[in-house]
């Protein structure tokens, strides 16, 4: 049975943009041919495959096929799974699993939810009945985002995303996804990421501060391994890789607002990618040599890495870890640094222009995991700054711990899982664009990456979107005390 | 020392006859009208200004779909008229002090800044008040006056002033246009809150509940989004008296709705939301039921329910769930909805959900309900707390199962939502209980402060012209909306001796009395017709008014321009307008031949039989024995016990084998209860108030005992299971049977690794379209009990849906915390059973995977229905009672008569009714005992007066009508006239007779009438409706 369907159609029934379908079509993912006026014709089989690939009803189905019971026990040739044979390791608390009513809150909440036939319903009811080896080898648990979107929703707070971490966790080093084992391995190697040598790191940072310093920042020097600051700073790799000048947001900020800080020359990376594999002396590892970093420069106070994840990660590894030199060390999120500057008016913004509608995303790790984790999400935070910074502004529905996950969580933007990390992204695409938004705010180097460089793009979306830091450095104007 | 049932030593001094009921909702209401009739004096406390708690909000009920308004309007009208109880409106307790039996209760009342004596409720305070706020009592969807009644049928009638809204009060005296108004001057600005010590034997907690605040939870986007809405708003907007006349709009728009998502649980069995973790038990059955409401009046609409378990548990309520799936074309979706979030900005609501089969589905919808649960209020909570009783973790009245009325206080009782969700029908019974429990407990002061109500002196009407009141019902829109009320009313003035005709929104609502009784005396009716509905439900109502205005009360017919007309014909108003004239027309020529008639008053055989001795029965036949009756205890085997027997605990884990011992020793011990062992009764004569039975004995002896009520308390039976391999392989065992080998650790269950449950063996199928209501919960205990002997034991329940209503919830929540594992199987078929090496294996597809499953089972346990009893049908002859489709007796009303049948003097309780936990067999048996003892307490009881009577002059004996009778109330007599001839005539026992008229059908000579249905009155009523002056249509 052929089918013949416009890309507008598909596009509106799957949630995702027309490029989204084209892409699947050129990529033989949806095969297709094309006909006449701009219309394509598919084959039913091939629809529903897709329909199944991305857990949805089909909507088109033929007449023959529409006899078919939905549930049958004989049509789908699936093998008995034996039960009590072995027991399940993967949960050991009643919290995680047991507890489940199967009423489907968190699949239905969960934007992936029917992807490879699996949703965070199926991944607790298969632990529960202990399928550990097939919970093991599936790519779910590594598509999922870790977003905590199915965990908010559960009305007997099922513990589904540290099930997840969980089953990351025992999965077989060598078969965690290739992108997240190298980025590990060259970090704990080379102290970042992307294995960026010592001297190339302290030279860029160098020649980034005499540019600043010419520029807007008279007398600007990166401060390098400064002993004695009383503010270690650390780095998102991807930045002096990729978007070097990035990193002077910040900077401004810091010089605005007269801050003592430094930059340490090795293990500077803010990135944690122990977290999203499940790995905890990674995680422990990283967490370490930020510490270390901290005694070697005598430091007082630790600005938490800027990306969502990376924060959630570091701030759990020294609760968990290292309690004791929270008792000497004040630790700061990107939102705390910020209000203190503005409370103790160390720094002034002046709003960027009162056309553009401006909105926030909420991230995930910041939001609602950090709720539930730390008690404090930083919701109200985050709109305090931006409200300062601009004048029109609308929130996201839903927002704040109900928000959608940008859909790159979790490692998504690294690993090799791009269509699911497209797909889950197309209620973020859309949540933006029903808000009218043409500038969307982060605080996350992950959302902002998935914002910017794939949602745009996929979903057409016409905005812009920019870090909570560098909305605040362009609103920079001079203190009083700056004032000449 | 409490014994059963809760009677107490009073050594101490004589009880107070008085009681307190607080809450004046249906529960309050039921006790407080049980306590008045049967001899006490009671104090009806309630919060706002007019009691009838939260069903005059409801349009309609569940599973009868009765207006609701219409059932319980009488209900409200015979407590605000009752000689014996005082309403106390916005009252509150301030605190309880005393002992059982004489307590001492600190009321407030706040003040109502309405005079209510001089208030005449014709509303033109609230006309010109220029204060419009929020009306509670619409769920906020419309407003109302700062001076206002809570709704129109309230009782009291009163207005009432609400202070934080009214201008006058709230800014310095601003405004006042009310009193300068008010034609009684009935305003008082200066009304001040009044403070009232009031002494009382006992207390009767009725608090009832809350509904669920959505807006708590931020996802349902509840007063974030107008067209998401609750429950209590939707019923509002069906009501035909709500704020938009019963016709559905979307709040946001006002254009037609086309497409309504039910969402279930909404502030229920959520643990992690609001603490709720508890069911609420009736959402499930009210969401049917308005969807059901919604689609018969709109079927075009798709209508959606997402739920987790349907819960339909009660007598009926499965087979009106089944109704709604396959006949109404409601969908019901498996599937909890997390949230509701917009689409665009025009008011389309997008559902997001994942379907049974594990696919992502997104519905816009236009109005979305939110199905909210009941919770207890903070301010009940307490005031609950300032008593002193004890509470749950969820927040209801803790109470034991054999004790389902007793709070923790001795002395102080509780009934309704106050002891857990529950319906209507369970909060009803739970106020005759505890009406039954509180008589125990002052039995010794029965009519001691009682006042007997004095009617004023009837006038005699035989010579006078007939003046014939016209009285025309809206019934809300129930009739208004279909019938012309207007043309009617016209016409109906224009017949013969119709001197007054009246309009009312309901007729039956409190302010009509008083109308009613006014019109009497003042235009001198003497005659009255009511076009209404139907006098099954509230001839006795009206009959009281004319009584209390001083004419016979049969001087009264009504014409049932609703049942028999508007809801027939609510597709053409024409002809229902001139149905409803015809109807008048023939009421207004049949009253005016109507007689005075008088009932005839017999004196009633203070005891009852009770039939059955299981925990009902024997809980209803000590209940009455304390109340000081004598008790007829009739059991079929030589044990007491019943179904109990097999029982080893209820749900609350309250050791049942020692209750029933201590409760049968009692009852085997009281003087005033004599138990008849292997006996069953085989025949029956007499009536209310005068039985006589006659029982035989095991040896066939026969014995013939008197009493004035019965209380059929025969329990049910066991299904033995024809399914799942049951008697083929011995691993696979009822639920009973695997109780007895749990309980002496027999081997196959000391050894035992891994059991499956298998639930609604018999239950729920084609056959028997009912739920078993107990078994889920039973198997959940079980698992429980098995899993925490020995924690590595594997146990699985196979269910459909898990029905673990109210608190029990929290069982199935300890369940799946210690690791049992529940598949659904009703999603692909029942699972199968074959031998398996020493085991079962059990072979059944997971409802999550949808995968197969296969368990080695050690053994399977099979939860297996209870049938209604074989003897039901044989004492259903007997008694001439109904039963149901499955063989259970049939009370009289499913929501307010729940022990009752329609034949008077005969009660129902426990397993006889319907499968039921043990608590509410308990709780309906202490409320059959009430309902007894409410008839017993009276020295004599009317009859109804409609019965045969014989014309001597015309009956020639030919005995035609003795071979008819269904009561064989018929005898023939000779005797001899003055000049010695011997002449034959029938005899009619007045008592016997029901008035059925059948001997009046088959006299050819037209020598018995049956009053107030003679041959003359029904043929001028036929005439009337014949007659050919009417042109058609007209």
């Amino acid at each position: 049975m052929i089918y013949e369907v416009k890309v507008n159609e598909l596009a509106e029934e799957f949630g995702v943009h027309r490029n989204t379908i084209r892409n699947w079509i050129n990529s033989g993912l949806l095969p297709a041919q094309e006909g006449p006026g701009r219309r394509y014709l598919i084959h039913w089989e091939d629809y529903k495959q897709l329909c199944e690939k991305y857990g949805r009803e089909p909507r088109l189905i033929p007449e023959s096929a529409a006899e078919e019971p939905v549930v049958s026990r004989t049509a789908v040739p699936v093998p008995a799974v034996r039960l009590g044979a072995t027991a399940g390791l993967l949960a050991t608390l009643p919290s995680q699993i047991d507890i489940c009513q199967t009423c489907g809150s968190c699949a239905g909440a969960c934007p992936i939810a029917g992807v490879d036939a699996l949703d965070p319903r199926k991944i607790v009811r298969m632990a529960f009945l202990g399928m550990d080896e097939e919970l093991l080898a599936s790519d779910w648990p590594w598509k999922c985002t870790l977003c905590g979107k199915c965990e908010i929703v559960c009305p007997m707070h099922v513990e589904i995303v540290q099930l997840m971490h969980r089953i990351r966790a025992r999965r077989d080093r060598a078969t965690v996804p290739l992108p997240l084992q190298k980025g590990i391995s060259t970090c704990l190697q080379t102290g970042n990421n992307l294995g960026i040598p010592r001297e190339d790191f302290v030279a860029l940072l160098q020649q980034l501060g005499k540019d600043l310093a010419r520029s807007v920042c008279p007398g600007f020097v990166t401060p390098i391994d400064k002993t004695g600051a009383r503010l270690l700073v650390t780095v998102n790799s991807k930045e002096p890789f990729a978007e070097p000048d990035n990193l002077t947001w910040w900077w401004r900020i810091f010089h605005a607002a007269g801050e003592s800080w430094t930059i340490s020359s090795e293990n500077w990376e803010g990135v944690n990618w122990g977290l999203h594999a499940g790995d905890d002396s990674v995680m422990q590892t990283l967490a370490r040599r930020m510490v270390d970093n901290v005694e070697r420069l005598n430091c007082t106070a630790l600005l938490l890495p800027e990306c969502g994840h990376a924060y959630y990660a570091t701030r759990y590894a020294l609760e968990r870890w290292f309690p004791a030199i929270l008792q000497r060390l004040k630790i700061y999120s990107v939102f705390d640094l910020l209000l203190e500057y503005f409370n103790q008016g160390r720094i002034r913004v002046r709003p960027v222009s009162d056309k553009t509608v401006v909105t926030l995303h909420d991230s995930c790790n910041y939001g609602r995991k950090s709720l539930k984790t730390f008690g404090h999400g930083f919701f109200a935070e985050a709109r305090t700054l931006v409200h300062s910074c601009c004048t029109k502004y609308v929130e996201l529905v839903p927002d704040r711990e109900e928000n959608y996950c940008c859909g790159a969580g979790g490692g998504g933007w690294t690993s090799p899982f791009t269509a699911e990390r497209v797909y889950h992204g197309r209620i973020k695409a859309r949540q933006i664009r029903e808000s009218g938004a043409r500038l969307v705010v982060t605080s996350c180097q992950t959302c902002r990456d998935q914002l910017a460089q794939s949602l745009c793009r996929e979903f057409n979306l016409n905005i812009t979107v920019c870090y909570l830091w560098e909305l605040v450095a362009d609103c920079l104007v001079p203190t009083e005390q700056e004032q000449p | 020392m409490i014994g059963h049932n809760g009677s107490v030593d009073m050594t101490a001094s004589e009880p107070v006859g008085a009681v307190m009921v607080i809450g004046g909702g249906i529960s309050g209401m039921r006790a407080a009208l049980d306590l008045a009739d049967s001899g006490y004096y009671v104090y009806l406390v309630e919060k706002t200004g007019a009691i009838g708690g939260a069903m005059p909000q409801y349009n309609k009920v569940f599973p009868t779909n009765d207006c609701s308004m219409c059932i319980i309007a009488p209900k409200l009208v015979e407590c605000g008229r009752h000689a014996n109880i005082r309403i106390l409106t916005l009252g509150s307790v301030l605190d309880i002090a005393g002992r059982p039996g004489d307590f001492v209760v600190r009321v407030r009342q706040k003040p109502r800044y309405v005079d209510t004596e001089k208030c005449i409720a014709c509303g033109q305070c609230s006309a010109h008040c220029p204060q419009s706020v929020d009306d509670p009592f619409s769920g906020h969807i419309a407003g109302r006056k700062a001076i206002y009644i809570k709704y129109p049928q309230a009782v009291p009638f009163k207005y009432q002033i609400d202070a934080e809204a009214c201008l006058y009060l709230s800014q310095e005296g601003k405004c006042g246009v009310c009193a300068e108004i008010c034609p009684p001057e009935a305003i008082r600005f200066d009304d001040r809150a009044l403070e009232e010590e009031i002494r009382v034997g006992a207390v009767v907690m009725a608090l009832g509940f809350q509904t669920f605040n959505p807006a708590v939870i931020k996802a349902w986007g509840y007063g974030v989004y107008p067209n998401v809405i609750t429950s209590l708003q939707f019923e509002r907007y069906l009501a035909p008296d709500g704020p938009t006349s019963g016709v559905l709009h979307r709040p946001s728009d006002g254009k037609p709705v086309r497409r309504i998502a039910f969402l279930q649980c909404i502030g229920s069995r959520d643990k992690h939301h609001c603490g709720n973790e508890y069911c609420s038990s009736v959402c499930c059955m009210y969401a049917i039921k308005e969807a059901v409401m919604v689609k018969e009046a709109n079927p075009e609409l798709e209508v959606t329910i997402f739920y987790t378990d349907i819960r339909t548990h009660g007598k009926e309520f499965d087979r009106y769930f089944e109704r709604a799936r396959s006949e109404t074309g409601i969908r019901f979706v498996r599937s909890r909805i997390h949230g509701v979030e917009p689409r665009g900005t025009r008011g389309d609501l997008r559902l997001h959900y994942i379907s049974v089969q594990g696919r992502q589905v997104e519905e816009i919808v236009d109005l979305v309900v939110l199905s909210v649960g009941l919770e207890t209020a903070d301010d009940m909570v307490s005031l609950a707390d300032r008593i002193g009783i004890q509470m749950t973790p969820d927040r209801f009245a803790a109470i034991s199962a054999f004790m389902p009325v007793h709070t923790s206080r001795e002395g102080i009782f509780t009934c309704g939502a106050f002891n857990g969700p529950r319906d209507i029908p369970q909060s009803v019974i739970g106020g005759s209980a505890a009406a039954a429990s509180v008589a125990v407990l002052l039995s010794g002061a029965r009519h001691s402060l009682t006042r007997t109500a004095s009617f004023p002196l009837e006038q005699d009407v035989r010579l006078r012209e007939p003046r014939i009141g016209v009285f025309i019902c809206h019934c809300g829109t129930n009739i208004a909306g279909v019938v012309d009320i207007e043309e009617v009313a016209a016409y109906a003035a224009t017949l013969a001796n119709v001197v007054s005709v009246e309009r009312n929104l309901f007729t039956c609502a409190q302010d009509t009395q008083d109308i009613m009784g006014q019109q009497i005396r003042d235009r001198e009716l003497n005659r009255i017709v009511v076009a209404a509905c139907t006098p099954r439900t509230h001839e006795p109502l009206f009959r009281a008014t004319l009584r209390s205005a001083g004419i016979n009360e049969y001087l009264l017919e009504m014409a049932n321009i609703r049942n028999q007309n508007a809801w027939v014909h609510g597709f053409d108003q024409q002809t229902a307008t001139a149905k409803a004239k015809d109807l008048i027309r023939m009421a207004v020529a049949k009253v005016s031949g109507l007689r005075a008639l008088h009932p005839l008053r017999i004196p009633i055989t203070p005891s009852a039989l009770v039939i059955g001795g299981g925990v009902a029965g024997m809980t209803a036949a000590l209940n009455l024995a304390l109340q000081g009756f004598d008790v007829h205890l009739v059991e079929k085997t030589g044990q007491l016990g019943g179904n109990a027997l097999h029982l080893f605990q209820t749900w609350s884990g309250e050791h049942v084998p020692r209750y029933l011992d201590g409760l049968r020793s009692e009852v085997v011990n009281h003087p005033r209860i004599a138990v008849f062992y292997h006996s069953t009764v085989v025949e029956v004569a007499g009536h209310v108030g005068n039985f006589t039975t006659t029982l035989r004995g095991d040896s066939g002896r026969r014995k013939t005992v008197r009493h004035g009520v019965v209380l059929i308390t025969t329990g049910a039976k066991r299904y033995i299971p024809e399914e799942f391999e049951y008697g083929k392989i011995p691993k696979v065992v009822a639920s009973i049977e695997f109780d007895k080998l749990h309980m002496h650790n027999e081997a196959r269950v000391a050894r035992g690794t891994s059991f499956v449950f298998i639930q609604c063996v018999g239950s729920r199928n084609q056959e028997r379209p009912y739920c078993s209501k107990s078994c889920c919960t039973h198997s959940i205990q079980s698992a429980i009990k098995l899993k925490k002997e020995a924690p590595s034991r594997r146990i699985y329940i196979l269910y459909r849906e898990i029905r673990t209503y109210g608190q029990r919830e929290r069982l199935y929540n300890k369940a799946r915390e210690l690791g049992i594992v529940f598949i659904n199987y009703e999603l692909h078929g029942p699972p199968k059973l074959s031998r398996e090496r020493d085991g079962v294996l059990v072979e059944v597809w997971d409802h999550v995977l949808h995968r197969p499953l296969q368990i080695q089972a050690d053994v399977v346990i099979l939860a297996s229905a209870t049938l209604a009893s074989p003897d039901a049908s044989d004492l259903a002859n007997l008694f001439k009672l109904p039963l149901n489709a499955d063989g259970f007796f049939q009370e009289a009303h499913a929501k307010l008569r729940p022990v009752e049948f329609h034949v008077d003097g005969v009660f129902v309780a426990g397993l006889a009714h319907y499968p039921k936990p043990l608590e509410e067999s308990i709780s309906q048996a202490l409320a059959a005992a009430g309902k007894a003892g409410c008839l017993l307490a009276r020295k004599e009881i009317a009859l109804e007066a409609y019965v045969a009577q014989v014309d001597p002059g015309r009956c020639d004996g030919c005995g035609l009508c003795i071979e008819v009778c269904p009561y064989r109330a018929i005898t023939l007599v000779e005797y001899e006239d003055e000049k010695g001839v011997v002449l034959k005539s029938v005899v009619i026992d007045q008592v016997l007779c029901k008035g059925c008229g059948i001997c009046q059908g088959t006299c050819p000579k037209q020598g018995v009438d049956v009053a107030g249905f003679t041959c003359a009155q029904i043929e001028a009523q036929v005439d009337a409706a014949l007659d050919d002056t009417v042109a058609e249509g007209t």
